[in-house]
């Protein structure tokens, strides 16, 4: 056994370029991974707009699906954040339903309304900050911790309104916080807007936001690279808290009248928007622009359910069908295109 | 290891003997997005040989590891067992035709004992898949037995050291009928005596004709076990040698492509730069560090040689920070120095280049932009502006790969798609953004090639010609050479610490041992 020939006969003074045209090739299955979920969304509105012409693409309707999720958009992007840390947080729904009733409380009390939202956010963000704590310093497991303090959440939101309604009694400026109008448009979609815009800034271009991908990305590599991971926790935890209070704040004003349990619901629907939302341009990663995403197609598809005059019920097929095409298929491309 | 005997067990007679070599390689091609991992290599492995695989970090080794192991699919070329072409589909493939490989990381169960692990998918298909599991300790113990195993066969893994896991594992491949076994840098954490061990086992799975692929960054043992030396460079093959056909120097050689610049050690800092810029008195972390005293000068290179379990990682995590000393006392630059955290060390001017990069260091997932900009978020903005600027990470991240030269498509790539080298390299380059005056660094070329190795020398040289103290946790004696002085650290304290320029391989191992060295 002596030397090869392939010694000579593959020359080595031509080494393969790792930087070669070769690797701006695009890969189907990672454009599948990427672009999927928006695709789905895509083909949805041109369906639509093809089965129901008259009545879904008009302006008037394109306000009204926006309208329809500010909603969920607002605690949905908010819970982005635990998720983003690579923590859980169950227990926006019950923060949301607890702080539409406390601002409803003060209204009621004669409270400026104001004054009302700020005390609800700020129980918002207190809600958030013992979680983190349960998290951080007892070191109880998220899942757990946030079903816990989400638990004591419901039982103290009885205790406020005894199990009954609080309905403000003159809720004509309550009211309008959903319903006024400014140029045209809905006061929620503004606020959606905002929320965005601040809580993506906050995500991408703060110290705070990038340190809060890196713990979710590798919590080691973050505390060794000084990032201080146990207060990262607990901001997360504050920011989907804060989050739950606006969403639960405005959802009492549509009525004028807080309901003990209504803002529960939530939960699952800002669950699905986020995980549809990590299929979304980004190789199963949370982020801000992916759960706006994820929460528009989902109002997309309930507003064209109900535009056609399909059952309540397929509202529910079709979120969950969603959900688990969206995150499905672009596991599956991702597992492809990486080989 | 006197008998020789049926390692291989007793199988049935397999495909007739004249049959084509045992396994055959051709033109086997295989791409990764924009990324050539193989390009048309051929390999052939006869019965009873041992061949070497040989390359630097993403020169394709591991990707025809998984081609072979049915854990990739190539495409294009073939795979010749006995010289009969192979499908090779999925790991049962693989393991029906008789490969068997003992990867890394050795994918063991740890709370599940020796031969609970080799028992673990033996026998699948079997009646109603019901195991016999007396039939299977049985096979177990008899495998071990041949291998002389001297290790409690109940005890669990994770209480095994990490040889005897490997002997686990090897366990496992012999119970399979093996004909040939694949092993990726299986001395990776072996002791010299292991080694030898180690070596004395695939001579006899040899002569049982079993035909051992040996995959390895260590090219003194590679040339002292291997039959013939296979080399691999970017994806291609760029030859192979007989045994006593290639040393050292051209074996290196051909694997980089080009000349290695040889090791040279700094001048020990004794003579002018007297100021030292960090002191530890008495520091004591409990069970592993028990009682350091050390000095660290401005501008040296100090090595930290030591047994696995010495202490010196925990050494440096309480230097950084990651753990508190219970007692004694540390300065930095001439002020006390307590960090309270990984976060304060480096404040203050300390940084540790982890040991272990993929689940210490890097975010696999990201970018090499944020990986380089992690810990050092706060240099990503202007002081009177609170947002961060993506345009100062990017430039940072830039200069680092420039600076280290790093080779990545662009800055946006992911470091999970780096080769071991350049992952290194981003994780030094991350530190060094934080402008160190102690720069700690456990194993820094564990899993990195030769080239890319000497180019991690040469930064750790230029950081200290420019100042910065280093401390430098080594198990490779060799690397040990750029060191100014060594301390060598033996059960959690500093027992010796010598000018490198005496620091003889052989020296060092004894005083590691503790057998106090009278050359």
């Amino acid at each position: 056994m002596t030397e090869t020939t392939q010694a000579t006969s593959r020359p080595s003074t031509t080494p393969p370029d790792p930087v070669g045209p070769a690797s701006r090739r695009l890969d189907p299955w990672r454009f599948l991974g990427r672009y999927g979920a928006l695709i789905v969304l895509l083909v949805l509105v041109v369906a639509v707009s093809i089965a129901a012409p008259d009545t879904f693409p008009t302006r008037s309707n394109l306000v009204n699906v926006l309208n329809q999720s500010a909603l969920t958009a607002v605690i949905a992007m908010g819970l982005t954040f635990p998720l983003v840390a690579g923590e859980f947080d169950l227990s926006v729904g019950y923060t949301a339903s607890l702080c539409g009733v406390i601002a409803a409380e003060l209204l009621v009390h004669g409270y400026p309304l104001a004054l009302a939202f700020a005390v609800a956010m700020v129980a918002g963000a207190f809600v958030g900050l013992v979680n983190g704590l349960v998290v951080t310093r007892l070191g109880v497991n998220a899942l757990v911790a946030t079903l816990g303090v989400g638990t004591i959440v419901v039982g103290m939101n009885y205790l406020i309104a005894s199990g009954l309604p609080v309905t403000v009694p003159d809720p004509t400026t309550f009211i309008n916080l959903t319903l006024g109008k400014a140029l045209g448009l809905p006061y929620p979609i503004y606020v959606m807007a905002g929320t965005g815009v601040l809580l993506w800034v906050l995500l991408n271009r703060t110290v705070s936001g990038q340190s809060m991908q890196a713990v979710g990305g590798n919590a080691v590599a973050a505390r060794l690279s000084g990032i201080r991971v146990d207060r990262v926790r607990v901001l997360v935890f504050v920011v989907a808290g804060t989050a739950a209070a606006v969403t639960g704040v405005l959802l009492a004003s549509r009525t004028g009248s807080a309901s003990v349990n209504g803002a529960d619901g939530y939960l699952l629907s800002a669950f699905a928007a986020c995980f549809f939302g990590s299929a979304v341009l980004r190789d199963g990663q949370f982020h801000i622009i992916g759960t706006l995403v994820g929460v528009v197609t989902v109002s997309v598809g309930f507003n064209a359910i109900a535009l056609i005059g399909l059952g309540v019920y397929y509202q529910y097929l079709f979120q969950g069908l969603l959900l688990i095409l969206g995150v499905g298929v672009s596991t599956v491309a991702r597992r492809r295109a990486v080989g | 290891m006197s008998s020789v005997r049926a390692l291989a067990g007793d199988r049935p007679a397999g495909p007739s003997q004249e049959a084509g070599p045992l396994l055959e390689v051709r033109g086997l091609s295989k791409h990764y997005g924009g990324t050539q991992a193989l390009d048309g290599v051929d390999l052939t492995l006869q019965r009873g040989q041992v061949q070497a695989l040989v390359g630097a970090n993403g020169a394709g080794k591991s990707t025809l590891v998984k081609v072979l192991a049915g854990l990739e699919r190539a495409d294009a070329g073939s795979v010749l067992v006995d010289g009969a072409p192979a499908t090779i589909d999925s790991p049962q493939d693989a393991t029906a035709l008789g490969l068997s490989f003992i990867h890394q990381e050795l994918h063991l169960v740890p709370k599940f004992t020796a031969v609970q692990n080799m028992a673990l998918g033996y026998g699948q298909g079997s009646r109603l898949g019901f195991l016999d599991r007396r039939a299977v300790r049985a096979r177990a113990v008899e495998v071990m037995g041949r291998l002389q195993a001297d290790f409690p066969l109940d005890r669990e893994v994770e209480r095994l050291t990490v040889s005897e896991r490997w002997m686990v594992s090897l366990g496992r491949s012999l119970m399979r009928d093996a004909r040939l076994i694949a092993m990726d840098e299986p001395t990776a954490s072996f002791t010299d005596a292991e080694v030898h061990r180690l070596f004395a086992l695939i001579h006899e799975l040899a002569a049982q004709q079993v035909g051992v692929l040996y995959i390895s960054h260590r090219l003194d043992e590679v040339i002292d076990i291997a039959d013939e030396i296979t080399v691999l460079r970017n994806g291609r093959l760029v030859g192979s040698w007989g045994r006593g056909h290639i040393d050292r120097d051209r074996l290196t050689t051909e694997i980089v492509g080009a000349e290695v610049e040889k090791l040279t050690a700094m001048p020990a800092t004794t003579a002018t730069g007297h100021d030292v810029v960090l002191t530890l008195r008495g520091v004591e972390r409990p069970p592993r560090v028990r009682g350091v005293d050390l000095e660290l000068r401005r501008g040296e290179i100090l090595g930290i040689a030591g047994l696995v379990g010495s202490g010196r990682t925990e050494l440096a995590r309480v230097v950084f920070g990651a753990d508190r000393p219970t007692a004694g006392t540390m300065q930095l630059g001439g002020a006390a120095y307590a960090p309270k955290g990984p976060h304060e060390a480096i404040r203050r001017g300390v940084a540790l280049v982890p040991e272990e990069r993929r689940s210490q260091g890097l975010l696999l997932q990201e970018s090499i932009v944020f990986n380089i900009s992690m810990a050092t978020l706060d240099r990503n903005r202007s002081s009177r502006h609170p947002l961060l600027s993506p345009r100062k990470a990017r430039t940072a991240a830039r200069d680092a790969v420039e600076r280290l030269r790093i080779t990545s498509h662009s800055v946006a790539q992911s470091t999970g798609d780096l080769s071991g080298g350049n992952q290194q390299k981003v994780v030094v380059g991350r530190y060094l953004r934080t402008a160190p005056s102690v720069l700690i660094l456990d194993e820094p070329t564990v899993g990195v090639d030769v080239g890319a190795r000497g180019e991690i020398y040469r930064i750790i040289k230029g950081l200290a010609e420019a100042g910065t103290g280093v401390l430098m946790i080594s198990s490779d004696f060799d690397e040990l050479a750029i060191c100014g002085r060594v301390a060598v650290m033996r059960e959690g304290r500093v027992t010796h610490v010598i000018d490198a320029a005496h620091a003889t391989k052989e020296h060092l191992t004894q005083l590691c041992y503790s057998l106090e060295g009278t050359g």
